[in-house]
């Protein structure tokens, strides 16, 4: 794993003394681009994302500030028409979709479903990332106390056991099990679902974010920065955090594939954002009843949740790879 | 290498091997076809457990429908909804009434009121008076002496945390004398007949504190409950309506057991019993008595008026000789339990519950949680053995899975969802049911709070609701506009009262009246407030989550704001409709029966954890619904239910929609079997009830081999 | 050794009263009532009401409920207030029906795992890795009730043979070979429904191990000994990157009780998930605390074990 790097190294020392080649070959986020533009599929996921981006912020602006879709405006009249259907003639000009076509159907209330999709994609990525920046917060919290200040004694009990004791006992129970029980028993709202898939999932995370910071602690730098009397807050977030990250990141990124696929488990069961939030789950869960009457209903919804999960977990595998030395390709 | 070879192995023996057990499995095609058992198996899909198989402590609906099969009860409702006897033959409702002598009261002629001027003036007035009524009903006048009595009242008072707690307080009561009347049919306006002989304040001043004697140290908030109660200890005119229930001979319990009044008996006190917690205490609870006359004659002596009270003998009767103490003291031997649990063991803990023996038409098989119960047919029950030899009920809690199933063959009855409508009504294979019940869905508005003091304006809220569009497309249909608290196909709704019409100018012109007026971003203000309110109903009812928003959406176009939210059920309840704290809700009543609704609209019910939650208030409707239970005739019950239900739908407290048909699906090939005593067969086409009910004829039900043509 | 397991017996005794309590006390103070309580019966008068919250200690402070449940839990008289019958009889009936789906879904998982992830691993970026990574992460982003929903559509439409329940229904009077079998069918869809979540994870993750231990000196030398390279992953590296796999046995328990409430409702599986899920919904507060429960006593056995496992397999690790 070190060819490379230690035959720039010794080509450098015969050669004269160019300040261009005594820098590295290339910087490590450099490497990493490098690695992760030559996997394809990550790629593709990463660009599948960048869409899903564009078009959630859309969604938002343009159902909600700027109303180009309604996803609320209800047409009975309308109802179960399959994808790329003209709306009926006697609908009222005003309630008449935008383009004049539903591209996606309508569902059994006549509303749009495209509008619904469109809207969709906001609140459902909202609640991957809001869990997501929950869990993360509080995982790298707990970790790096565990990892950095782990042998400070709290009267008889270390800071470490606490910290590594209470996460055990967070662990103790099946987290989607856990999930379920708290929304069912709070009352139901956006806000609750985010916040208790962020505070039920930050386990994984405080685990490795406190390995990573044991091990980089008795890293020769750390130790050198120490004796050059830094101070311990500016070693830890200026020299520990930014190496720490790398694995944090790729968890975070899966996070939030594993968040909307929690979101859309709970809706299924009676337990997902409550109107009038649209999110994709509801969506499916809602067109379950309907897969006999209007298949897209639940087609759609499921096969979009599928490719934004799918794309989620690619470019995280990307990476991982990416950033892993260990296991780049030799 | 063998780790390399036993890793590709072991995978796909594994894979294949499961995939073998395919072709162990029958198809749908030979389960559903070619096995002659099949057609005497009756199959059907819940999507819930039952909870408990006891009639006297089930309250959900797949428990019942298990227990109704299992267990019979004295009477249940025929075809048109009359009373009808099962284990009773017969029964014949009388009444005794009772007259307190008021020493502090004087006659109209000034003379003093002792028991024997008592009687005698009101037996002159029975013998040569020109009250018809008191001539015709009352049969025999009677002088009782004073006599005294001890009772235990149960009050309920907060603890120290302020949650209510039960207490029981013993009260000595002296009874002054009193004539008893036996009349030949209950009289609610017995008392009323009398005033002009005794005066009319007779009834207004009592000396309780006199009669009613308690201990003293009970703290001055009992003292209070207390006292609130005495006219309900000693009453001065009290109506003991009576039936006596005479009982069919020779019917058996599935063990063998002949069943006669013990068990009646035995029933009524099981229900009574603190210890068994059971749901339907508020059911008997206006019995005083019941009384063995002989092993074939009941008689249910009641506290006070209450028509609706015979219909609580419809429920299943249990056999005393498997749960008595005697019974469930055995059960506690051998249970092994510790003392503790001992102690509370009761028949709420008894393994009857889950192995229940009833008197009813099939008798209990198995029953694995979560997955089915099997009853098989009870061969001596005293009509005859029902056509299916098994009925199943399979647990399959998702609606997907069992149409699925239904359309496979592997359950023969479905309760389709409205908007499969389509599908099965033109499916050659099934027949179709859809008829009226007794639930219909509204809207209720807090009646408290001043957004919806106003009668207009809730009528106007209902008026901007296309309830027709509403039947139409989120219905199919399969509903029918409703104006009232009574269910539709009960005598007690007035079919000439006409809904609301559809019309939301009419309904801003309404809010105009009342100055509100559309502002610039198009919402109706007044003072600077614009009308906002929430709208929140209970999750898992899709179609109520509908509802909430085609009227969110219709409230939009005449500019009321509304923001709706869903709740789980417990939390919906709990937070929000026991409490009070809510502006409108989409539910739905299930109602019974009975016309009596004074839990639902009665002022007196407008309480937390009370159902009249939307705090309905109208001096009016309460004395109807007060005189409706009491009335033991049908036909003056339902001229008062007539008015009430006017007065209800002018008031608006909720905008009616609609009352849901239920919709059902059954194969083709079952039907009413018919056989003459020839032992000739005859097959009919299966029809719902009055009721609705498809099942009131399940014992004729057989499937047949070919689809039959009617 | 002995002091290092008592000690962690007893870290995790504390760990599991501490856990438990929290959880009653979270269960009792969310909002809802049982559903005994509130039962919809129009003429459920207060005293009714206060008679059955009393029976049930509801009015009690917290710990005082906690103590009745504990004390009861340890009789093993502890009762549902759904039906009055004893909370544990119902959860080991529960538990046995969910015990062949759960077996089967590790075995599927284990088997088809560590295959898949050491391809990967040995023929790294060609044509077979990518497809089996690309597969996994395909298999692991569809919502798991949209795949069986399909799966069943699937199989009852082609095939027109049950998959719901746990066996087919009306095959008490089959041989019993055939009756076997049935259940063996009813287990293959859920179970694999179950499995592929931790087939495409573990995959990964048996993958990631292997490349490691490949790039390690000492199966480079065997390679440079001229090894077959059989031998050489097989033999040699093989055993050392399943090492830190003995001890993920340990974590697989508590996945009895919660990995599969959405599978059991979809196919009408009477097993533990289901009990959980009806016993939220209708607040049977006796059975959901004992199913917690049991659920972190499986989990901190489980980490136990593994902890013990890891000491045993790997010579490095000294228990102090």
């Amino acid at each position: 794993m070190n060819e490379p790097k230690t035959s720039a190294l010794s080509q450098a020392t015969t050669m004269s003394l160019d300040p261009e080649a005594m820098a590295p070959p290339e910087t490590p986020w450099q490497e990493f681009l490098r690695i992760f533009k030559k996997d394809y599929q990550a790629l593709f996921g990463f660009w599948v994302l960048m869409i899903l981006l564009v078009t959630a912020l859309a969604g938002k602006a343009l159902t909600e500030w700027w109303v180009v879709f309604d996803p609320e405006v209800v047409r009975l009249t309308d109802k179960f028409l399959p994808p790329f259907s003209i709306p009926s003639s006697d609908s009222l000009s005003i309630d008449r979709p935008f383009g004049g076509v539903y591209f996606m159907g309508t569902d059994e209330l006549g509303r749009d479903v495209f509008a619904r999709m469109f809207q969709g994609s906001f609140v459902s990525l909202s609640i991957g990332f809001v869990a997501v920046g929950i869990s993360l917060g509080i995982g790298i919290l707990l970790g790096g106390l565990a990892g950095f200040y782990g042998h400070v004694k709290l009267g008889f009990i270390t800071i470490d056991t606490l910290i590594m004791r209470f996460t055990d006992a967070m662990m103790c129970f099946p987290t989607f099990f856990l999930i379920l029980t708290a929304v069912a028993l709070l009352p139901p709202s956006i806000y609750t679902i985010m916040i208790i898939i962020g505070l039920f999932s930050w386990m994984g995370t405080t685990r490795f974010v406190r390995a990573e910071f044991l091990s980089i602690r008795e890293l020769d730098y750390v130790t050198a920065a120490k004796a050059l009397g830094i101070p311990e807050a500016r070693i830890i977030f200026r020299h520990m955090v930014p190496n720490a990250l790398a694995p944090v990141f790729v968890s975070a990124t899966i996070g939030v594939a594993s968040a909307i696929l929690t979101e859309s488990g709970l809706s299924f069961l009676g337990f997902g954002v409550p109107p009038p939030d649209a999110t994709w789950g509801n969506i499916l869960s809602d067109g379950k009843g309907f897969i006999f009457d209007a298949p897209w209903l639940f087609f759609i919804p499921g096969m979009a949740i599928f490719i934004v999960v799918l794309a989620f977990n690619l470019v995280g595998e990307g990476l991982r790879e990416a950033l892993n030395p260990k296991l780049r390709s030799r | 290498m063998i780790v390399k070879r036993l890793l590709l192995f072991i995978p796909l023996v594994l894979v294949l091997f499961l995939l073998q057990s395919y072709f162990w499995v029958p198809t749908y095609e030979n389960q559903a076809a070619g096995n002659p058992n099949r057609l005497v198996t009756y199959i059907e899909g819940s999507s819930g457990d039952a909870k408990i198989l006891n009639p006297a402590l089930n309250a959900d609906s797949a428990s019942s429908s298990i227990v109704s099969q299992v267990f019979e009860g004295l009477l249940d409702l025929d075809e048109n909804l009359d009373l009808r006897g099962r284990l009773a033959t017969d029964w014949e409702i009388t009444e005794r009434a009772y007259l307190l002598v008021n020493p502090y009261h004087r006659f109209p002629d000034g003379t003093e009121v002792t028991g024997a001027a008592l009687f005698h003036h009101i037996q002159k007035a029975w013998k040569t008076g020109t009250d018809e009524g008191l001539k015709n009903y009352v049969q025999s006048l009677e002088l009782l002496p004073s006599t005294q009595r001890e009772e235990t009242i149960p009050l309920l008072l907060p603890n120290a945390e302020g949650k209510p707690q039960l207490k029981d307080i013993q009260v000595k009561v002296r009874v002054p004398a009193r004539v008893a009347f036996t009349l030949s049919q209950v009289d609610q306006d017995l008392f009323d007949r009398l005033k002009p002989i005794l005066g009319e304040q007779y009834f207004d001043h009592f000396p309780f504190d006199e009669m009613i004697r308690y201990p003293k140290e009970i703290g001055k908030e009992a003292e209070e409950a207390l006292r609130e109660k005495f006219p309900e200890i000693l009453p001065v005119g009290e109506h003991n309506p009576t039936i006596v229930f005479y009982l069919r001979k020779g019917v058996n319990f599935q063990d063998g057991h002949e069943f006669d009044a013990g068990d009646v008996k035995f029933t009524y006190e099981a229900i009574m019993n603190p210890k068994n917690l059971s749901p339907r205490t508020p059911d008997f609870e206006p019995i005083k008595t019941v009384e063995i006359l002989d092993p074939y004659r009941v008689k249910i002596i009641y506290k006070r008026l209450y028509s609706p009270a015979i219909n609580a003998w419809t429920m299943g009767i249990l056999p005393e000789h498997l749960l008595n103490a005697a019974a469930i003291n055995r059960e506690k031997q051998e249970r092994n339990l510790s003392e503790e649990a001992q102690k509370t063991f009761g028949m709420r803990d008894s393994q009857f519950n889950r192995h229940p023996i009833g008197s009813g038409r099939f008798q209990f098989v198995e029953w694995q949680g979560d997955e089915f119960i099997h009853l098989k047919r009870f061969d001596d029950y005293w009509e005859g053995p029902a056509q299916y030899q098994d009925y199943y009920m399979r647990i399959i809690p998702e609606l997907f899975t069992q149409e699925v199933e239904f359309r496979t063959g592997a359950i023969d009855y479905y309760s389709a969802q409205p908007h499969q409508v389509d599908r099965y009504k033109n499916d050659p294979r099934y027949q179709w049911f859809s008829s009226l019940g007794f639930a219909y869905t509204y809207i209720g508005y807090n009646n408290r709070k001043p957004l919806f003091a106003d009668g207009d304006i809730r009528k106007a809220l209902g008026m901007a609701i296309n309830v027709g569009e509403i039947i139409q497309y989120l219905m199919y249909g399969e509903g029918e506009r409703t104006t009232g608290p009574y269910p539709k196909n009960t005598e007690w709704y007035d079919p000439a009262i006409q809904p609301l019409p559809y019309d939301p100018e009419g309904a801003q012109a309404i809010f105009q009246q009342h100055g509100w007026h559309v502002n610039g971003d198009g919402w109706l203000e007044k003072n600077g407030k614009i009308f906002e309110f929430n709208l929140i109903t209970n999750n898992g009812n899709p179609i109520r989550k509908n509802l909430m928003t085609i009227a969110q959406n219709a409230w939009k176009k005449i500019g009321v704001k509304v923001n709706t939210q869903v709740f789980e059920w417990a939390v919906f309840l709990g937070d929000f409709v026991n409490t009070g704290d809510f502006d409108a809700v989409v539910l739905g009543w299930s109602m019974g029966i009975d016309p009596d609704l004074y839990q639902i609209w009665h002022s007196s019910q407008a309480g937390p954890q009370q159902l009249n939650f939307v705090g309905y208030k109208s001096q009016r409707a309460d004395e109807l619904i007060v005189r409706i239970r009491q009335e033991y005739n049908r036909d003056r019950q339902r001229e008062l239910t007539h008015e009430l239900h006017r007065l209800i739908h002018e008031d608006q407290p909720y905008t009616f929609l609609y009352a849901p048909l239920s919709t059902r699906v059954l194969d083709k090939k079952i039907v009413l079997v018919n056989e003459a005593d020839d032992g000739e067969e005859d097959y009919q086409k299966i029809y719902p009830i009055k009721s609705g009910d498809i099942t009131y004829h399940f014992h004729k039900w057989r499937k047949l081999e070919f689809t039959p043509d009617f | 050794m002995w002091n290092f397991i008592l000690r962690n017996i007893g870290q995790r005794l504390i760990l599991l009263i501490i856990v438990s309590f929290v959880a009653h006390s979270f269960i009792h103070l969310a909002p809802g009532e049982p559903s005994e309580v509130d039962p919809m019966n129009p003429r459920m008068k207060p005293e009714d009401i206060a008679k059955i919250r009393a029976a049930f200690h509801l009015d009690d402070p917290l710990h005082v409920q906690y103590a009745y449940w504990i004390r009861d839990l340890a009789s093993g008289e502890l009762k549902s207030f759904k039906d009055s019958q004893p909370v544990l009889p119902k959860i080991w009936d529960r538990f046995l029906n969910s015990l062949p789906l759960f077996i089967l879904a590790t075995i599927l998982v284990w088997t088809w795992a560590f295959p898949a992830g050491i391809y990967g691993a040995v023929f790294r970026g060609g044509a077979y890795d990518r497809g089996t990574v690309f597969l996994s992460y395909a298999l692991i982003s569809v919502p798991g009730f949209f795949l069986s929903y399909l799966a069943i559509l699937w199989v009852v439409g082609w095939f027109g043979v049950p998959v719901i329940s746990i066996k087919t229904f009306g095959m008490e009077h089959a041989e019993p070979a055939y009756k076997v079998m049935d259940r063996v069918w009813h287990l293959v869809i859920p179970s694999v429904m179950a499995a592929i979540g931790g087939i495409a994870v573990l995959s990964r993750y048996v993958r990631s191990q292997m490349l490691e231990v490949l790039s390690q000196d000492y199966v480079r030398t065997a390679r440079a000994k001229g090894l077959e390279e059989d031998t050489v992953i097989y033999g040699h590296a093989l055993g050392n990157a399943l090492l830190p796999f003995v001890t993920m046995f340990g974590l697989l328990l508590p996945g009895l009780i919660g990995g599969s409430v959405i599978f059991e409702q979809i196919f009408a599986w009477p097993g533990l998930g289901r009990l959980a899920y009806e016993a939220i919904l209708s607040r049977d507060f006796p059975v959901i605390m004992t199913l917690n429960f049991i659920a972190a006593v499986l989990t901190l056995a489980g980490t136990l074990l593994s902890d013990i496992l890891y000491a045993v397999v790997d010579p490095r690790i000294r228990l102090h």
